[in-house]
């Protein structure tokens, strides 16, 4: 079962579900609109690597918007942190975004029941695209879940601004050393 | 919770998921297969979220269209739904993807509320021809948890959108369109 907005509100106000800073003018009848934060990571190197660190460069989005280039992969944030220990959380991006070409996440819509901070955005444009810091980009849902919790304890716990894929965190000491070997 | 294609015929017969037009050999085991409508526009210049798109409109011909990487295709559904009641979750079908074929960029909700054809956001992996009314795509219902809100009565932007919907995002951006 998806949440109603007004269940939204509810969930926010005791504490079943946090969004802060939370507006009311934002929820809708079945989600909650978050907005885009001003920080952009993207990949320096020619070729990101699933086995190490990549190396980023940070960029402010100005008063004036940044253009997102087609081909290239923008790791954005939510303004908003956002989590619940009760109900799980689906990101998307809004329809009117989706309208201007613009991906805002890829392949991992659902959170996890636990996770709480803000959310990497995985923005790519279909064309040039101009964005500006504080818009209204994606949209959050949140699903009654069924079971027992075990409440999340991963790498991204409380994320502040964007965060690379830390996929090199979960290899073995073995299994790096492996990796760095078959690149040498 | 996720209705099955015997309980979207039921909640249609009962009035609480309008359908149109509807057709029941196109329920599946727990979908409507809707199909990809007559036009389509087209955007091919550099966007900004504060300015309203530039685009071309083109009617499908029978023969189809060829898609092309690195444009960017806004489509709409054949059929308009909505429910009061259920919230909806669009999504393009296994057939399609498998075409290389994103028929919906963003969030694939329909609030409860909603009763529209849907603005589709399409883009293309490989060039591909695609038909007018040809199936695209899954419709799914969803239970809702909570007191009601009709996307109807939140004074939001795409309430009776029965065709293309280009972003109005640009009346959002504080300074208004640039």
């Amino acid at each position: 079962m998806i949440l109603t907005g007004p269940e939204i509100t509810a969930a926010a106000r005791d504490g079943r579900l946090r969004i802060d800073p939370f507006e009311p003018d934002q929820v809708n009848p079945n989600s909650y609109n978050v907005r885009l934060g001003p920080r952009l990571l993207t990949y320096t190197s020619p070729v990101i690597d699933a086995h190490r660190p990549n190396p980023t460069r940070s960029t402010e989005i100005g008063p004036d918007g940044f253009v997102l280039q087609p081909g290239e992969l923008y790791l954005g944030h939510t303004l908003e942190e956002v989590g619940s220990d009760t109900f799980v959380p689906l990101l998307f991006g809004r329809s009117s975004v989706g309208r201007l070409g613009l991906f805002v996440e890829i392949t991992a819509p659902i959170g996890d029941i636990g996770f709480h901070g803000q959310w990497t955005l995985m923005l790519s444009p279909v064309r040039p695209l101009r964005v500006y810091s504080g818009m209204k980009i994606g949209q959050i849902m949140f699903f009654v879940s069924v079971g027992s919790l075990d409440l999340y304890r991963g790498k991204y716990q409380s994320a502040a601004g964007p965060l690379p894929s830390g996929y090199w965190r979960d290899l073995t000491a073995t299994g790096a050393a492996n990796s760095v070997a078959e690149v040498a | 919770m996720i209705l099955t294609g015997p309980a979207i015929a039921a909640a249609h017969a009962a009035g609480e998921i309008s359908i149109d037009p509807y057709e029941p050999q196109r329920l599946s085991p727990n979908a409507y297969d809707w199909r990809l409508g007559e036009t389509l526009r087209v955007c091919s210049g550099d966007l900004d979220a504060a300015t309203p798109t530039a685009y071309e409109e083109i009617v499908l011909p029978e023969t189809g269209l060829v898609l092309e990487p690195g444009l960017l295709y806004l489509g709409v559904t054949y059929e308009r739904t909505g429910s009061e009641r259920y919230a909806q979750l669009i999504n393009g079908d296994r057939t399609t993807g498998a075409l290389g074929i994103w028929v919906h960029v963003s969030a694939p909700l329909g609030h409860a509320g909603h009763a529209i054809r849907w603005t589709l956001e399409i883009r293309a992996a490989r060039p591909v021809r695609v038909y007018p009314r040809q199936t695209f795509g899954k419709l799914v219902f969803l239970h809702t948890f909570g007191a009601a809100s009709s996307y109807q009565h939140h004074g939001l932007k795409y309430t009776d959108t029965d065709g293309i919907g280009t972003s109005r995002l640009y009346e959002e951006i504080p300074g208004g369109p640039r």
